[in-house]
């Protein structure tokens, strides 16, 4: 009864960008918690191997600490390891991987598949048919030879493969390192562990995209999750288990403010999220100077809350009403000015008549509350 | 405000207490000459609201030497119905006091007050300034500045701004120009003046530029990386595959075969050699043979030789003189024909010689014969001429004397006619047989005759008749008759004849000889022209020739006429021939014995060697000799054929091998060897460098530095945008105030034009000044005069400036603003009528402002309307 645990798409050394640098640090950090995740996962359920299905590494030139880091995460799980190198960590004739080698930093029960060709695990009866990347890009279906392989009876067929499944992934993901969608048949593999799409994506019963363990991006396509594989035997259906892993969710909205109940709505939406969210907000329509600062509170609050919040206003227009005017105080010539940005905003799009406006707005409340006091 | 009292104390040369009282609300006319203290009591106002009543730069108010002094002024004013005292001491004593009404205020809050009234500043530090001065320094005209307005207008500016505010109502803010401020002073923490980044923004400009360069290195080193890594994969393939393939092996072995092969061929060549230093061995035996053999061949060739050349010999010896008998028969032949050309020329000049004689001969005969002929008509010439000269001499005569003859007597012919005439004529016929006798004539027959004499005439038978001619001339006639007759007579005797018939004959003859022998002697001469006798020697000299001619003929043999004999000349031609080819045969014969006798030497000669020759020939040595090297010959011969054979053979296969290839391809195999070692050395060479490089490369981590390194820049650019957007943001508001501003300054413009007008009509009534935006008097224009206000006279200039610090009192009055006017000495350029213009002015300005005017020309503002306060008599009267 072999049992096993499909991940992949690890990205690590990856940095990222659009966030505040303690923000980047800790989703950085929670990409390590995830592999130690996955060891205790699959001690948990007792799997015979973690197959990793390539992009264990963001870049070729990862930093000696990351790398060992990251093999270092693996300890938790003393059983066999193999790695796929992918398109991000192909296996050049200089790689991470022979960094990795060379720094002696990988642990003896981790198998790094840098050549074409079947690993025997011996005890645990699985045969693993790996299609690492060797350049950066590849035209060709690399698990074309699958087929060829020869494994010892008994054994699972068990393919290990990062690119892109021809004809099943949006039209927008990279179409180089091609696989045919009826690999697993025509090999006849007992199952074909997939890397490269992150979200995690069954092909048909016996072929899968594990998707990332931590998500890093915020485009909704479930991430954060790992496999846990049973099969049977030889020829028998897998039966897939797909276990969260992720420690952050990535949410995005993007918001039309129109009428007061739109900045309400957004807002309750904000306060449901858990502190784990990692929010990209994008707002556009418009918002009055009450709305707007209401808004900025409830941000201010936001922030404190998550583990990042990013909000893009710039096509949020202010829409001063009568009564924010008012409530301004500001007459005379002052008030003309507000008038004439308003128009300006409206008329143009001018962002920069909106920061001013929205300055303007922001002096004048203050000299009210100091005049308040 | 009304300013109503003064009172000033240790103050310049005002040592003791001075009061300027009872000031009039309206106009106050202060004077006093020079150094009477009229500008210290400017001084002292001005001090009073200005200078900071602690200031230490206040020296020149302490007064000369008095270091203890403490300068005390005191005002006391009226202002919005409130009486007000400033107390203000310096130096020594420094302090403020104001009173306004029931309210007291001391030191800083006192002045504080003051400036909020007025509208004018402190100075930091230090004495107080133009630019401090704010309204005031607008209203309280300096001496000597009271053209210089615009400086004035312009440290004014926001003190009048608020002071007029209450004129233009809503439009003013509440707080705009402290929101101006607020926005201009945050607008300046990012933006320059000019609006060039400053600060924080502009450190994250260039922050950010730094990251895009650190960036950009970052990536080109990646890029290198990735470069270098595909090298390695690239050339570790080939290592690889060189290694496993080994080429530069294939390249020894082939390299190996080739020196093989190339050492067996050099073997052969070896060989070759060798044997082609045999064969030539055996080529220099058989040559050296050869020559023994045909030397040894060589006598019998030469016996035959020799023979042949005595058989030639002979035959030409034989030749030759076969050759004799013709030769010699042609030289008779040529004798012959010598000998029979030469006859026949002798011949032929003998014929010619007896040719020339017999033509000598004939001649001779003919000149002969004509000397002949000649000879005898010479001497019948001669004989002729002869008779001609007897018959001359037989009949000389007189030719003149005949003609005399001859006249005298055709005049006796005449005579006798005439007489004849006169005569009588006796006519007679007479019968035959008878006959008459006159005067003893005798007549017979017929005839006449006439009678002058008397006559008688006898008639026979008859008797005798005596007639005598009668008339009366016949005597003279008869006398001339006979004068006549007798000179004819006598002529005639003198002639020799007897009648004139005979003299004329005689005559005639003469002539007639005469011609004869000049004829004859013509043809005598012609044929004798040296004489008869050398004619006749010539011509027996002829005779003696023809003789001796005839003589040689006769002596000349005569050819036989049977003979053809030729002519001279074509004889002489023959001869020559002949003798020509007499020669030619006799040298041919001469040459042909000589020849003959040469080629009998030369068959002697040859008879001579071939004999020799012969002999040795023929001796049993030789012919030993000449079998023994036939033997050797043949032999050596054998050998050659035999290497010939085997040379070209291993020739053959030498050329077949290629050596020059096979040195090509040791070459090649050679190079191929170092070059296949060294290509692999390089790989593995570069290999370990690109290893060691990367590896170096690689544990700096780049791409996770780029990473890193975009996440950086990334932040700041979003920080850097944020304070872009916010520095357009206040730059745009910050505009936007001002410019509302302004546009408010500007609403202040009309009245103040207003009050500009009211004053200026009174002094150009034709004239107008123009309120820029800024409220400065711009342009002026009078008629069709325009210009700027600071292109006119400096009087011009000084009053324009008065009435527009009116304009600007009115203004600030009518916004419920305290206004003071204090003129120190002004209009001292106005001339009289302007200054009358000006007086009315001011006297109507002063029904609105209090206006103090300190002078030292009282008597100019006489007709002001006011007392005059004099400071002299003030400063007495205080003492």
């Amino acid at each position: 009864m072999p049992k096993f645990l499909h991940t992949a798409d690890w990205q690590m050394g990856r940095a990222f960008t659009r966030f505040e640098t303690e923000d980047g640090a800790a989703l950085v950090e929670a990409r390590f918690e995830a592999i130690e995740t996955l060891a205790r996962l699959a001690n948990e359920h007792h799997c015979d191997a973690v197959l990793v299905a390539g992009d264990v590494f963001d870049a070729q030139t990862v930093s000696d600490r990351t790398i060992r880091r990251v093999f270092n995460a693996t300890k938790g799980f003393t059983g066999p390891w193999i790695m796929l190198p992918g398109n991000h960590d192909a296996a050049l004739a200089e790689s991470v991987w022979t960094r990795a080698q060379r720094l002696g930093a990988v642990p003896e029960n981790v198998h790094l598949a840098l050549q074409p060709g079947v690993i025997d695990l011996e005890p645990q009866g699985l045969s693993i048919l790996c299609a690492p990347l060797t350049q950066r890009h590849t035209y060709g279906d690399l698990t074309e030879p699958f087929g060829g392989y020869e494994t010892p009876e008994g054994f699972l067929r068990i393919g290990l493969a990062h690119g892109s499944v021809q004809g099943l992934l949006p039209d927008e993901i990279d179409s180089t390192n091609p696989i045919a969608p009826e690999r697993a048949k025509a090999s006849s593999l007992d199952y074909l562990a997939l890397g490269d799409w992150h979200g995690t994506k069954q092909i048909d019963e016996r072929t899968w995209y594990s998707g990332t363990p931590e998500p890093e991006r915020f485009r909704n396509n479930e991430a954060g999750n790992a496999l846990i594989v049973d099969v049977s035997g030889p020829g028998a259906t897998p039966t897939v288990t797909q276990l969260p892993t992720g420690r952050y969710q990535w949410h995005q909205f993007r918001e039309t403010l129109a009428v007061h109940s739109d900045l309400e709505q957004l807002l309750e939406r904000l306060n449901a999220l858990p502190e784990s969210a990692v929010v990209d907000l994008r707002l556009d329509g418009s918002v009055t100077l009450a709305g707007e600062e209401t808004l900025l509170k409830a941000l201010s609050v936001a922030e404190a809350r998550f583990r990042s919040l990013r909000c893009e206003r710039s096509g949020l227009q202010l829409a001063p009403t009568d009564e924010d005017i008012a409530a301004l105080k500001a007459d005379g010539y002052v008030g003309e000015v507000v008038e004439s940005l308003r128009e300006r905003q409206e008329g143009a799009q001018d962002d920069v008549a909106r920061d001013a406006l929205a300055i303007l707005a922001g002096l004048l409340r203050e000299r009210e509350q100091e005049v308040g006091q | 405000m009304k300013l109503q009292r003064m009172r000033i104390e240790q103050l310049r040369q005002f040592r003791k207490p001075f009061v300027l009282d009872n000031l009039q609300p309206g106009l106050n006319l202060i004077h006093g000459p020079n150094e009477s203290g009229k500008s210290t009591l400017v001084r002292a106002i001005r001090a009073a609201f200005f200078e900071r009543y602690r200031s230490t730069a206040v020296d020149d108010l302490r007064p000369w030497g008095d270091s203890a002094a403490a300068p005390t002024i005191e005002l006391d004013f009226e202002h919005d119905n409130r009486a007000w005292r400033l107390t203000k001491s310096f130096l020594q004593r420094k302090r403020c006091d104001l009173v306004v009404g029931t309210d007291t205020y001391s030191e800083d809050d006192a002045e504080e007050k003051l400036a909020e009234l007025l509208g004018y500043q402190y100075p930091k530090r230090g004495a107080s300034k133009a630019e401090h001065w704010g309204i005031p320094g607008l209203l309280w005209v300096e001496q000597g500045t009271g053209q210089d307005i615009e400086q004035a207008i312009e440290h004014a500016g926001d003190h009048l701004k608020s002071a007029l505010n209450s004129m233009v109502g809503e439009v003013a803010s509440s707080g705009g120009d402290d929101l101006i401020e607020t926005v201009r002073s945050q607008r300046d923490t990012l933006l320059t003046g000019t609006g060039k980044p400053r600060g924080d923004y502009q450190k994250l400009e260039k922050d950010r530029a730094q990251y895009e360069l650190e960036i950009e290195e970052l990536k080109e080193r990646v890029h290198k990386y990735q470069e270098q890594v595909d090298r390695l994969g690239k050339l570790a393939q080939e290592y690889d595959q060189a290694e496993a393939e080994r080429p530069w092996e294939d390249a020894q072995r082939q390299l190996e075969e080739a020196r093989a092969r190339y050492q067996q061929v050099e073997r052969l060549e070896q060989q070759q050699n060798q044997e082609k230093a045999t064969l030539s061995q055996l080529q220099q035996n058989h040559r050296l043979l050869q020559q023994n053999k045909e030397h040894l061949e060589g006598l019998s060739r030469q016996l035959e030789g020799r023979k042949a050349e005595l058989d030639r010999a002979e035959r030409d010896l034989a030749t030759a003189e076969a050759q004799t008998p013709t030769i010699a028969g042609r030289l008779q032949e040529a004798r012959t024909a010598y000998e029979q050309a030469e006859k026949q020329r002798k011949l032929a000049g003998l014929l010619q010689t007896r040719q020339r004689l017999e033509q000598d001969v004939r001649r001779l005969e003919q000149q002969k014969q004509v000397l002949t002929q000649n000879l005898a008509k010479a001497k019948e010439y001669h004989q002729q001429l002869e008779q001609a000269r007897q018959q001359a001499r037989e009949n000389r005569i007189d030719a003149e004397l005949v003609k005399k003859l001859r006249a005298t007597g055709n005049q006796l012919n005449e005579e006798t006619i005439r007489s004849r005439t006169i005569a009588t004529r006796l006519s007679w016929q007479l019968d035959a047989g008878a006959s008459l006798t006159l005067n003893d004539e005798s007549l017979t027959g017929q005839g006449e005759q006439q009678l002058l004499e008397e006559s008688t005439l006898v008639i026979p038978g008859v008797g005798t008749l005596g007639i005598t001619p009668g008339g009366e001339e016949l005597a003279s006639t008869r006398r001339k008759l006979k004068a006549l007759e007798e000179d004819l007579e006598e002529e005639l005797k003198t002639l020799g004849v007897k009648s004139l018939q005979q003299a004329e004959d005689r005559l005639s003859a003469f002539e007639s000889a005469g011609r004869a022998v000049k004829h004859a002697d013509e043809l005598f001469k012609s044929l004798a022209p040296a004489g008869l006798e050398q004619l006749a020697s010539d011509h027996k000299e002829a005779d003696g020739e023809l003789e001796k001619a005839k003589k040689q003929l006769e002596a000349t043999p005569k050819p036989d006429p049977k003979e053809n004999v030729p002519a001279l000349e074509e004889a002489e031609a023959a001869f020559t021939r002949a003798g020509t080819a007499l020669d030619k045969a006799e040298s041919d014969e001469r040459a042909h014995q000589s020849s003959l006798a040469a080629l009998k030497q030369a068959r002697d000669n040859a008879k001579t060697e071939w004999q020799r020759l012969a002999d040795e020939e023929k001796s049993p040595e030789r012919q030993q000799q000449l079998r023994q090297i036939t033997t050797d010959l043949a032999h050596i011969e054998k050998q050659q054929a035999e290497l010939q054979a085997s040379l070209e053979r291993r020739e053959r296969e030498i050329r077949e091998a290629r050596p020059e290839f096979l040195r090509q391809d040791i070459e090649r195999y050679q190079n191929a060897v170092n070059q296949l070692r060294q290509t692999q050395e390089n790989r593995g060479r570069e290999l370990r460098d690109i290893k060691v490089r990367l590896e170096a490369w690689g544990a700096e981590g780049l791409e996770e530095q780029l990473n890193e390194k975009e996440a950086e820049y990334d932040q700041c650019n979003r920080r850097y945008q944020e304070l872009h957007r916010r520095a357009q943001a206040l730059d745009l508001l910050l505009n936007l105030l001002t410019e509302k501003r302004q546009a408010l300054t500007r609403r202040l413009q009309a009245p103040l034009q207003k009050h500009l007008n009211h004053y200026l009509s009174v002094l150009f009534p034709e004239a107008s000044l123009e309120v820029d935006e800024q409220l400065r008097p711009g342009t002026f224009s009078r008629g069709s005069e325009l210009g700027q206000i600071t292109e006119l006279s400096f009087g011009a200039r000084e009053q324009m400036g008065l009435i527009s610090r009116l304009a600007y009192a009115d203004l600030l009055r009518e916004a419920g603003r305290p206004t003071l006017v204090i003129l120190d000495d002004t209009l001292v350029h106005s001339d009289s009528d302007r200054l009358e213009d000006m007086k009315r002015i001011l006297f109507d300005a002063a029904s609105r402002h209090q206006i103090l005017l300190f002078t030292c020309h009282p008597e100019k503002w006489q007709d002001l309307g006011v007392a005059p306060v004099d400071i002299q008599a003030s400063k007495e009267q205080g003492v």
